[in-house]
């Protein structure tokens, strides 16, 4: 092989072939005119501490996947029906018990009132979901709430509803699994002291899941949600017929259930009943943001998938509290007593029998698929609010495996953070969940009005209706939430929404700054520059790195010069000797400093330079060009190159100023040894920094 | 158990020529060849013309010419197979493709036939598909690009 060339004989005389090397090739993949791809070859670690890291996050996430890997599964209503319900469907295995604990607190007369709030949260749905119905019409490529606020309320609603949002996903997080350890809890009683701990593990296996690229897709995630279905139909199926027939028997009281309030059945009451049973509603919005997920016609197909939902939510929830009402459940709110659902399941299944632990293996499931909804859905918004400038870049990186690492591991973060601060308790988290949901909600419906109103398509008029209807409603149920479960916690989301909200602004007017400031003009047309350059190399004595330092300083400017600050005269002597000997056309400055100090004689050398530079020329562009020496080992960074730091950290900012470093590597001594500069010498001493 | 599958062939010579038919070579031989882990050579040739010497420095320089091999890579990678990529000068390029597939011992040589639309449309067989079919030490595929009442049917 000559210079990449291999010449090769073919079989015949004239037939002669070379064959060339292709460099490129193990690294970069040519994809266009003048434009390389980068292969995986190129992040493969050189150390023997990167290979043993990069085998761990093999491991751990799986291998890297490239952007091209992405593909958007289409699906049909049979598939995104359990996908996209599994949020809104998993509320009903806990939105009976807030019903029930509210109502409680009026004692045993207040319970009779659990179908009527059921039947209201339930028309409720019919009146969220008929409004969604609009939204998915209206916004084929996916219509969440900080889209809709956004476009039809301008960019303060947007964030309104953006922060909202991201509280909304975590508590989904928090909630969810929270009750999904509830429902565990209730079958496996021994689980109710390590809950917080089964709950942190939970997050942890999910959160390293979508880490690895963990998708909504495919028959996994759709069995779970069936199989809820399937088991919570039977259930209040078997319990009508018994009902019916006279064979329901009474629940039985666990022994967690409190003794009976003695509040008053006052409109308060029953209003923070239908405040609590109001969670029921969350994840109604999942299907209109994902609309391009369905198989075309995307719109239709999501909203009758979202009719669907509704409906079978609202069978489930309105069916669980008839149920409940007819045995006369209590509420075990006390030491990790039983869920609704569970007591329910125990009374009609059976305690114990092979159905009722499917019931709570299935409940438990859903919610874990609920838990992944937020995992997939916060760190998407958290991308599209980075790209808008709202949030750090960072959030819109995906990681090896496609994912946005990032928001993932702050939701997880945070949800964990809840769970441990309210003990795993359902019940307590609750409060802090319906707000951001009735925010997004009414922010939702009134951008719909708007977008109809401006758009004046046909049948505008009715559509805004619709969707007036829904946004009155809404912000009622978020006044009603708001002020009932105030004291409860909602205080904390309604503060944090406005911080969310500053924080927001704040970094896009930091984002916004900064572009302005970069930016070029469209008509500028940039010319080679013609400012004067000059090179100073700051040195700490004589040594292969900084003749290196110094030679690459003289293929830039031959105005240079390298300066010695120096407390030691007789050092300085020394140097100053052997540098006109072995550099000779390099100037050599000795800043003599009393003070010992090293970077402010320095930079104070530099500002009198640009002092000394003629006034009527423009002021030249100063090189520092910083000679560094690499070690060999990741330990031996503490013993070099710490002044050299200091230097550089200084020099940021500096106006007409380019730091240059140049690294020395120890392993390459043979270009000095092979031009025989320093043969016969013993290296003369430098101080190292 | 399910028996294992004969391999038609084990180590394959694509020739590519940058035109349309490469992709379509690529996804028949890559898919022919993922069952049995059969190995495929995809050779590019840059032919290079008697006023420069044969070793000019013209292939590592042409853009196109890695684009060729690339382009194949990556498709083959697309349906979770391999190539190696070979690039070649020579001054007959139905030769250099035919000394590539008998230095490599390969029993399988495709090559493409493309369709030319011009004049009432025809398959342009040149020099070096009947170069190859009477030389080549092994089996040749010709795949043909489609006609374009295939295309639109």
């Amino acid at each position: 092989m000559i210079g990449g060339r291999r010449p090769l004989q073919g079989r015949k005389i004239g037939d002669r072939r070379v064959r060339v090397d292709r460099p490129h090739s193990p690294y970069f993949r040519y994809t266009g005119l003048d434009t390389l791809s980068a292969k995986e070859s190129t992040l493969a670690p050189t150390s023997a501490t990167g290979r043993a890291i990069e085998r761990t996050r093999r491991l751990l996430f799986g291998r890297r996947l490239s952007s091209d890997e992405e593909a958007l599964e289409r699906l049909p209503k049979k598939l995104a029906l359990p996908i996209f319900s599994s949020d809104a469907i998993s509320s009903s295995a806990y939105a009976p018990d807030e019903i029930l604990i509210a109502l409680f607190a009026g004692g045993v007369v207040a319970l009779q009132f659990s179908v009527e709030m059921a039947l209201a949260i339930s028309l409720m749905l019919a009146v969220v979901s008929t409004s969604y119905r609009q939204v998915c019409r209206a916004y084929p490529a996916g219509g969440g709430a900080y889209t809709v606020a956004r476009e039809n309320l301008g960019q303060v609603f947007g964030l309104i509803a953006a922060g909202a949002l991201m509280i909304d996903y975590v508590m989904t997080v928090a909630v969810s699994t929270a009750s999904a350890v509830a429902q565990a809890y209730s079958v496996w009683p021994a689980l109710y002291d390590v809950r917080v701990e089964v709950g942190i593990l939970s997050i942890v296996i999910i959160t390293l899941g979508n880490l690895r690229g963990l998708r909504e897709s495919g028959n996994i995630f759709a069995l779970p949600t069936y199989a809820f279905l399937g088991l919570a139909l039977l259930l209040i199926g078997l319990g009508l017929v018994r009902a019916v027939t006279g064979q329901l028997p009474s629940a039985p009281v666990p022994a967690q259930v409190p003794v009976p309030g003695t509040e008053a059945v006052t409109l308060f009451l029953l209003l923070r009943a239908f405040a609590g049973g109001s969670v029921a509603l969350t994840g109604v919005e999942a299907i209109a943001n994902g609309v391009p997920a369905f198989k075309p016609p995307e719109s239709k197909n999501a909203a009758n998938t979202l009719t669907m939902m509704a409906i079978l939510l609202g069978i489930l929830f309105v069916g669980f509290m008839f149920l409940a009402d007819v045995m006369g459940l209590r509420p075990a709110v006390e030491g990790g007593g039983p869920t609704a659902i569970a007591q329910l399941g125990s009374a009609i299944f059976g305690d114990g029998t092979p159905l009722f632990v499917a019931l709570q293996i299935a409940t438990a499931l859903i919610l874990f698929l609920a838990v992944n909804t937020s995992f997939n859905a916060f760190p998407r918004l958290a991308a599209i609010l980075a790209g808008d400038g709202y949030m750090p870049r960072q959030f819109a990186f995906r990681g090896d495996r496609l994912a946005f690492s990032y928001g993932i591991v702050i939701l997880a973060g945070i949800a964990a953070l809840l769970l441990v601060v309210f003990q795993g308790d359902t019940h307590l988290l609750i409060p802090l969940y319906s707000v951001g949901v009735f925010v997004c909600f009414t922010l939702s419906q009134v951008g719909m009005v708007r977008h109809w109103i401006s758009g004046r398509d046909s049948g505008w008029w009715w559509r805004s209706a619709v969707n007036a209807v829904g946004a009155v409603l809404t912000l009622t149920v978020l006044i009603v939430v708001a002020s009932v479960k105030f004291a409860g916690g909602a205080w904390l989301v309604l503060v944090l929404i406005p911080l969310l909200v500053l924080m927001f602004w704040f970094i896009h007017r930091q984002y916004a700054t900064s572009a302005r400031e970069l930016a070029l003009r469209p008509d500028q047309v940039i010319a080679p520059p013609h400012r004067a350059e000059r090179v100073v190399v700051p040195i700490s004595g004589l040594s292969r790195s900084v003749v290196q330092a110094v030679n690459v300083g003289r293929t830039i400017s031959s105005d240079i010069r390298a300066v010695l600050v120096i407390d030691d005269h007789e050092l300085a002597t020394r140097v100053r000797e052997d540098w006109a000997r072995q550099v000779p056309g390099v100037a050599l400055v000795v800043v003599e400093s009393p003070y010992r100090a090293l970077t402010g004689p320095f930079l104070a050398y530099l500002d009198v330079l640009d002092q000394a530079w003629t006034p009527d020329r423009e002021a030249p562009i100063t090189f520092v060009v910083i000679p560094e020496y690499v070690p060999r080992h990741w330990w031996e960074r503490i013993l070099y190159n710490q002044s050299t730091n200091q230097l550089r950290r200084a020099l940021l900012g500096r106006p007409n100023t380019v730091i240059t470093n140049v690294p020395y590597r120890r392993e390459e001594p043979t270009v000095f040894e092979r031009r025989g500069q320093l043969d016969g010498h013993e290296p003369p001493g430098e101080r190292r920094s | 158990m399910a028996d294992k599958p004969i391999p038609l062939f084990s180590r394959v010579v694509i020739a590519l020529n940058g035109g349309s038919c490469d992709n379509r070579i690529v996804r028949i031989v890559v898919e022919a060849a993922r069952p049995t882990k059969s190995e495929v050579v995809a050779i590019h040739v840059v032919e290079i013309d008697w006023t420069l010497p044969l070793d000019a420095s013209v292939a590592e320089r042409s853009e196109s010419a890695q684009r060729v091999l690339d382009s194949a890579e990556a498709a083959a990678e697309h349906l979770h197979g391999k190539l190696e990529p070979v690039l070649v000068q020579a001054r007959d390029v139905g030769a250099a493709i035919v000394d590539e597939a008998v230095e490599r011992e390969a029993d399988l040589l495709v090559v493409g036939l493309p369709y030319r639309k011009k004049f009432g449309g025809d398959f342009a067989i040149g020099r070096t598909v009947p170069y190859v079919l009477k030389n080549a030490p092994c089996a040749v595929w010709v795949v043909r690009e489609p006609m374009p009442a295939e295309v639109h049917a």
